[in-house]
């Protein structure tokens, strides 16, 4: 029933009749992966983990996520972009989008087994909110959870709980100076260039500090974020395992 | 391990809890004219002087600015925004509807906001936006599909996105909110689509809806009575600059646009009330409290979408709440703040399709000046004799100063049908004529009188506004269009004297001008920035 919804509230909104892939068997992802390999991994990576290009794993993408917009983007390229144009047959291209699909990350999981309600409840006795952001609800302490459950396997949220440190994104990583004078500032390392770094500091906001007068400039690339894993019993890192996985954009991408 | 990671995380804790950067609240926005070192609002203020009292750069030492920045955006399209700052933050949206935060000092980027936008996007100008408002930790963008955004101030993350108006059926929002209260309020653009045009008001914290004043009414309400038949249904009105605040008295000033179709009036006869109006709504509920059409039953486009301008003086003897208005049609006026009383109208362009106002402010047409099948020249051109480019106020001079434009138009009337999503404007004016291209001026005005004072000539027509501050300093921009074909547009951002209109500095910037600078000061430093083609230019003193 809920796919239909979707699948109706998609042919409401496009104004052409949505079109489906009919490439999509287990030849056709691997006859796209070879093009994909000698094409698109320069900028989008081998596995799709972006680089110059946009990370293409998590099932949204910026220039439209339908089939379709798959389809043409890829055809025809991306104006305004770096992103070419491909002279692929028709069938070929469906067949990089069915590659393009197969790389989302949370695609092949099933749903993880614990409850997302109960999990809803140690988000917030747990204080996880004081720190991360739940659509518009929480703080900015850490990254914005909206939308993990499209962005991250449960896998992958499973381990970000009981060891924050196994991977931590670069602008959480804690820029730690002493000027001079002995001012002390400390915060999450927004940017750096030659001459300064942006800073989001803990206690003064957005800033810009000058290097000049640096006397000690320190990187931390630890988590702030304690580990849970004596805090939580293996039922409720399910469960809140199970609420983060749920938290999917309003409208899921096919 | 685990005990070293609590420390750090308990100490985060403590420190965030501790010292917090002031944020912008309502009681700040009040007295913005009292921390020129910011930026807090659209038009600097609500009473939109777009005045600043720093003065350290001034008449004596502004021949010496030097480029301190360039912010340049990584997509190249109109860059109209107003930045907003904030102890040393500064705000600014991008075309299409970004977000980009900045350090003030520097130009280097915090964070970035980037909407993702569907294929197809109804919006008659351009993918562009004039910026955002701030309140509280929180910084609010219109999109061009017409949403309303709040996102985090300190990381842009989104805290509510909610639908104003349906853009497949050519809603959009360019301009910047403007925070009243606990409220953004947005006005909505399409009067190319045949909207019903609104102002609208949202609950800052949560994004809910507080009230919304169509300005087009619906049969029954006061001024249907100047629509005919169904045409109020696709009748435009649209609200697509920022208006003003009147704290006094509680009201919202704010301009609509023009009536749907623009160039066919065929389908809408009478005044078409409320387009073409300034309108004053009670900021609580949005009911009017007054209005004032400039151009009853317009039929060249000509909409009252301009910055309006609160000043309290002496009016013939007496103090008074004013308002001044100078309108794309040619004629500055002067309103009476608490009634909408018509106070004084006077040309300060070149214009030919009236022969003046009568006593209540309405224009005396001359015969033959709506458009024809075949055409019909008429002065100001469609673009006006101003539009929506920022004027200014400075109260040191007690001069009005704008952006005019001399140019006339040939105005053509065609078939017209309303297809929802498409253009819905009865044929097509030509705008530049090759002949007769006309030119642009920086223009000071006596407001009292409508009078002029000086006037600074400029060879091309400027979409850039004004901004003046107690350094006794007008900065303002040359114009003309940049495109692969024409060679004439010009780029020039410029300070004159206030008083004299005499230039004191120029610098070509090689592009577009479509916005209106502003000023701040950040580590005691003044500075002036100015956006042009794709790049936000910073200027201090050596």
């Amino acid at each position: 029933m809920r796919y239909f919804l979707i699948l109706f509230a998609a042919m409401a909104l496009s104004q052409e009749p949505p079109v489906k892939n009919p490439h999509t068997d287990p030849t056709d992802i691997a006859a796209g992966a070879k093009i994909f390999r000698s094409h698109c991994a320069e900028c989008h990576g081998r596995q799709g983990e972006g680089d110059r290009g946009p990370k293409l794993t998590t099932g949204v993408f910026f220039h439209g996520s339908t089939d379709p917009d798959l389809f043409s983007n890829i055809s025809n390229g991306i104006p305004g972009t770096i992103m070419p144009s491909i002279f692929f047959s028709p069938d070929q291209v469906w067949q990089i989008v069915a590659y393009v699909r197969s790389l989302r990350e949370t695609h092949n999981t099933s749903k993880p087994a614990g409850d997302p309600a109960r999990g809803r409840k140690l988000f917030h006795e747990q204080g996880c909110v004081g720190c991360h952001l739940v659509r518009g609800e929480g703080s900015v302490r850490g990254p914005d959870l909206s939308l993990i459950g499209s962005q991250r396997s449960p896998e992958h949220l499973r381990l970000a709980i009981l060891d924050p440190n196994a991977q931590v994104p670069r602008e959480y990583w804690v820029a730690k100076v002493t000027y001079e004078n002995g001012t002390e500032y400390s915060g999450f390392l927004i940017n750096e260039d030659s001459y300064a770094v942006q800073v989001l500091d803990f206690a003064r906001g957005l800033l810009s500090l000058s290097k000049h007068d640096f006397r000690k400039f320190e990187i931390d690339k630890s988590s702030l974020m304690p580990s849970y894993q004596r805090r939580l019993s293996p039922a409720e890192v399910d469960d809140l395992v199970a609420y983060l996985w749920s938290l999917q954009p309003p409208v899921a991408a096919q | 391990m685990r005990g070293l990671m609590s420390t750090k995380f308990l100490v985060l804790i403590l420190c965030m809890a501790g010292l917090v950067r002031a944020q912008v609240t309502y009681e700040r926005i009040l007295k913005a004219e009292s921390e020129p070192q910011n930026w807090l609002t659209y038009s600097g203020s609500y009473k939109s002087w777009r005045y600043s009292r720093l003065e350290q750069i001034n008449r004596q030492n502004v021949q010496n600015l030097k480029l301190a920045w360039v912010y340049q955006m990584p997509i190249t399209h109109r860059f109209e925004t107003t930045p907003i700052v904030v102890d040393g933050v500064m705000y600014l949206s991008e075309p299409p509807s970004n977000v980009v935060a900045l350090d003030a000092a520097t130009g280097r980027q915090f964070w970035r906001y980037r909407r993702s936008l569907p294929t197809k996007i109804n919006v008659c100008c351009g993918q562009v936006n004039r910026g955002v408002a701030v309140l509280g930790d929180r910084v609010f963008i219109g999109t061009v599909d017409a949403h309303l955004v709040a996102l985090h101030a300190k990381t842009g993350a989104v805290l509510w996105d909610v639908e104003v108006a349906d853009n497949r059926t050519g809603h959009a929002i360019t301009s910047a909110p403007l925070v009243v209260k606990d409220m953004v309020i947005t006005g909505i653009a399409g009067g190319e689509y045949g909207i019903r045009g609104f102002i609208d008001a949202y609950d800052a914290a949560t994004g809910k809806r507080r009230w919304r004043f169509w300005t087009i009414p619906a049969p029954g309400e006061p001024g249907s009575e100047t629509w005919s038949g169904d045409a109020w249904k696709h009748g435009g009105g649209p609200t697509w600059v920022t208006g003003s605040y009147d704290v006094d008295q509680n009201l919202i000033i704010w301009g609509a646009g023009n009536p749907s179709p623009d160039w066919n009036g065929d389908v809408r006869k009478g005044d078409n009330l409320y387009s073409d109006s300034a309108l004053a709504l009670d900021a609580d509920t949005g009911k009017l409290k007054w209005h004032f059409q400039m151009v009853p039953h317009d039929v060249h486009d000509w909409d009252s979408v301009q910055v309006p301008v609160l000043v309290d003086t002496e009016w013939q003897g007496k103090p008074r709440k004013l308002i001044y208005w100078a309108h794309r049609s040619g004629f500055y006026y002067v309103l009476d703040r608490q009634s909408g009383e018509f106070l004084l109208g006077k040309p300060f362009a070149t214009q030919t399709w009236a022969k003046g106002l009568d006593e209540k402010g309405r224009p005396i047409r001359n015969p033959g000046i709506d458009p024809t099948e075949e055409g019909v020249y008429v002065w100001p051109g469609v673009q006006g004799a101003t539009n929506w480019y920022s004027p200014s106020y400075n109260p040191l001079t007690g001069l009005f100063y704008l952006t005019a434009w001399e140019n006339k138009g040939f105005y053509r009337k065609g078939e017209v049908e309303y297809v929802a999503g498409n253009r819905y404007i009865g044929s097509a004016p030509k705008i530049d004529l090759d002949d007769e291209p006309g030119f642009g001026a920086i223009r000071a005005l006596d407001p009292k009188t409508g009078d002029r004072a000086w006037e600074y000539k400029l060879h091309n027509k400027p979409w850039a506004g004004v901004l003046s501050t107690a350094g006794k300093l007008v900065f303002g921009g040359s114009g003309g269009w940049f495109n692969r074909d024409r060679q004439e547009a010009e780029g020039y951002f410029f300070a004159l004297d206030a008083e004299t209109g005499r230039e004191l500095w120029r610098i070509n910037l090689g592009g577009d001008m479509s916005s209106s600078a502003i000023t701040y000061s950040v580590n005691g430093k003044q500075m002036v920035t100015m956006p042009a083609g794709s790049g936000l230019f910073a200027f201090e003193l050596p």
